[in-house]
């Protein structure tokens, strides 16, 4: 068991989990959704992503931003970029990573 | 078209083929073969940009949708190097061992079947850690996950690539319980009670009648698992236990020689894992924050990074897992034994049911902090894993520990390692971190594997589980009878396939035409 474990964050698993959703493949695709399904584990609260941000940026999770761009989202994941591995479209299509994409950049205010 | 590598033996033409067969199968928008697809695949660690590159990559949504694209690969002989979600970065993430090998995306196959009563779930390969933690916290199932502590991969890839958890149900590989193999000429097989088509005993009874064959399907390349049973632990109880940090380096021996009996007699049910400091340390901060030196770390260093933190040089927690009674009773065991040691802290854990759960995977608690550590140089880090398998000799450990330490340091690199327990075994896990904008780093990587691989060779210890770039090499080390297993493995290999169409090189295995392609 890594010491790290007891260094970092610690959250309640209910409140890691909050807002989890489970959608495969869904024909219309739901950015909130696919979100919580394939980037919230790095990038919600205690994430690695979320981490590694908040030692440049403020507000580190990436559902708090209100100044990101959806071309700029949707490559950094295609591609990767710093510490991040790319997103490949197996694991998150086009369509999907859009959606999530315009999620993301309709910022907190933005959203329904 | 111009950065397309093609695999030893398949044109243009007969590709374009299997594409329009592949695309018959799965669907043209499950087909990645333009540039930025097949760049997502590569390796994102990889120590040679240039090596490991996929030609492309298929995404099936079934069991039927694999075999569809197996028999096509067979006929068209185009190679497929299967992944379940591609996460174990450290060890060559989406990658192909062979360039020129399409990638068969498992990630779309998300299908959860849990048995409650006894506890037990049937996964595809694209669930994903996080997945299965969601599915049993919504439904309210009491049931826990063995999770590695970087936890965006997938369940059956890890435990088919035999790695780890923190719980008693930590050695993932042995809790696997029947599996649904597609073979390399497109049959479906179930192994175990499965064989038998209206079993209600699958995922009970691991061995079937006659050959178990899971094994033979976990790091091997003679079929593509689709399902795989797997047992989960009933939540426990309680959840007791003690983080202990020790002072010095030569602290491990003796921790070892102590927790090693403890594991053996089952009073530890889980496998305790003995990380050093930088293994906590490159999580919560950079290199950078503390010197602009090269080279490894100096002592001074690595003691203010330590008193900064309270870390001791190695740390290790210890949790035992059920009954408060029990719990109760073998805790002052474990107590007294840390406190003979005389460790420079102990600080006590207790948990019981009903409480706030911490996001740990020894409470069966997905995470993803722990590989924060791959910025521990900033900019673009990384890191690749050496991991030979040791007796739990505190001695003999220790021999080890000093030897790769000073290699570390002749090679320039930091040292972050871990001695993880089994039942019976230690696996001496290190993470090579290193800086993939810092060449002169880069250039050092390869051969201070090499010689690590060579020291572990000479005191009889191999590997179990290598990256893409020494998959040959570490095969070569399992040398008995002038590598007798390797020609097993060849002998199964071109029995099952002798096109060699299924992950070609995987653990060092070709088939015997494929000899050429080795790199030992």
């Amino acid at each position: 068991m890594s010491r790290a474990l007891r260094i970092t964050v610690v959250a309640l698993a209910a409140q890691l989990m909050a807002g989890a959703a489970f959608a495969q493949d869904a024909a219309a695709p739901d950015g909130k959704a696919l979100f919580h399904e394939k980037c919230a584990m790095c990038h919600g609260p205690g994430g690695m992503g979320t981490g590694l941000l908040a030692r440049r940026v403020q507000p580190a999770e990436l559902e708090k931003r209100d100044n990101l761009n959806a071309d700029y989202v949707f490559q950094y994941a295609r591609r990767g970029l710093g510490n991040m591995p790319p997103i490949p479209p197996g694991e998150a299509s086009d369509p999907q990573l859009r959606a999530i994409a315009a999620y993301l950049a309709a910022g907190p205010g933005g959203r329904k | 078209m111009a950065d397309i590598v093609l695999p030893p033996g398949l044109t243009p033409a007969r590709l374009d083929a299997a594409r329009r067969e592949f695309a018959g199968v799965v669907g043209e928008q499950n087909l990645f073969f333009d540039a930025l697809d097949r760049d997502s695949y590569r390796d994102k660690f990889a120590i040679d940009d240039g090596a490991h590159k996929p030609l492309g990559a298929i995404a099936p949504a079934t069991a039927e949708e694999v075999s569809g694209v197996v028999r096509i690969a067979a006929k068209m002989k185009t190679p497929l190097w299967p992944i379940s979600r591609g996460k174990n970065l450290g060890y060559g993430g989406t990658a192909p061992a062979l360039s020129g090998t399409i990638v068969l995306d498992l990630s779309r196959m998300k299908k959860i079947e849990v048995d409650v009563d006894n506890a037990t779930v049937l996964v595809e390969p694209g669930v994903g850690f996080y997945d299965l933690y969601d599915h049993l916290r919504a439904n309210n199932i009491p049931l826990w996950l063995s999770t590695p502590a970087n936890s965006w991969g997938s369940v059956i890839g890890n435990a088919l690539d035999r790695g780890v958890g923190y719980t008693p149900y930590g050695e993932n590989t042995s809790k696997l319980c029947g599996l649904e193999v597609v073979l390399p000429d497109g049959d479906i097989v179930r192994t175990g009670m499965g064989a038998m088509a209206t079993a209600p005993t699958w995922q009970l009874y691991r061995y079937g009648f006659g050959p178990a064959w899971d094994q033979m399907f976990a790091q091997s390349n003679f079929g593509v698992v689709t399902k795989a049973g797997l047992w989960l632990m009933p939540e426990p109880e309680t959840v007791m236990g003690m983080d202990v940090e020790f002072e010095r380096p030569e602290d491990l021996g003796p921790l070892i020689d102590t927790l090693g009996p403890l594991r053996r007699e089952g009073l530890l049910q889980a496998n305790p894992t003995i990380g050093n400091w930088m293994r906590a340390a490159a999580v919560v901060t950079r290199r950078s924050d503390w010197t602009d030196k090269p080279g490894a770390l100096s002592d001074e260093v690595i003691d203010a990074i330590r008193k900064k933190f309270g870390m001791g040089w190695w740390g290790v927690s210890l949790r035992i897992f059920g009954r408060e009674d029990v719990n109760k009773a073998i805790y002052p065991i474990l107590e007294k034994a840390m406190t003979d040691l005389k460790p420079l802290s102990l600080k006590p854990f207790n948990w019981s049911r009903g409480q706030p759960v911490e996001a740990n995977p020894a409470m069966g608690v997905p995470t993803t902090f722990p590989m924060q550590s791959a910025n521990w140089h900033g900019a673009r880090g990384g890191h690749i894993g050496f991991s030979p398998v040791l007796p739990q000799s505190g001695a003999r450990a220790m021999d080890q520990f000093r030897q790769t330490y000073a290699r570390y340091k002749e090679y320039g690199m930091d040292y972050q390692a871990s001695f993880a327990f089994g039942e019976r075994h230690l696996l001496n896990v290190n993470a090579l971190q290193f800086n993939k904008d810092d060449p002169a780093m880069m250039a050092r990587v390869d051969p201070f594997l090499k010689a690590l691989i060579a020291d572990a060779r000479a005191r009889g210890y191999c590997e179990y589980r290598t990256h893409l770039d020494y998959m040959d090499t570490v095969a070569e080390t399992y040398d008995f009878n002038d590598h007798a297993l390797r020609r097993l493995n060849q002998r199964v290999k071109d029995a099952l396939d002798p096109a060699g169409i299924i992950a070609p090189g995987k653990s060092g295995i070709w088939t015997s035409a494929q000899m050429k392609e080795r790199h030992a």
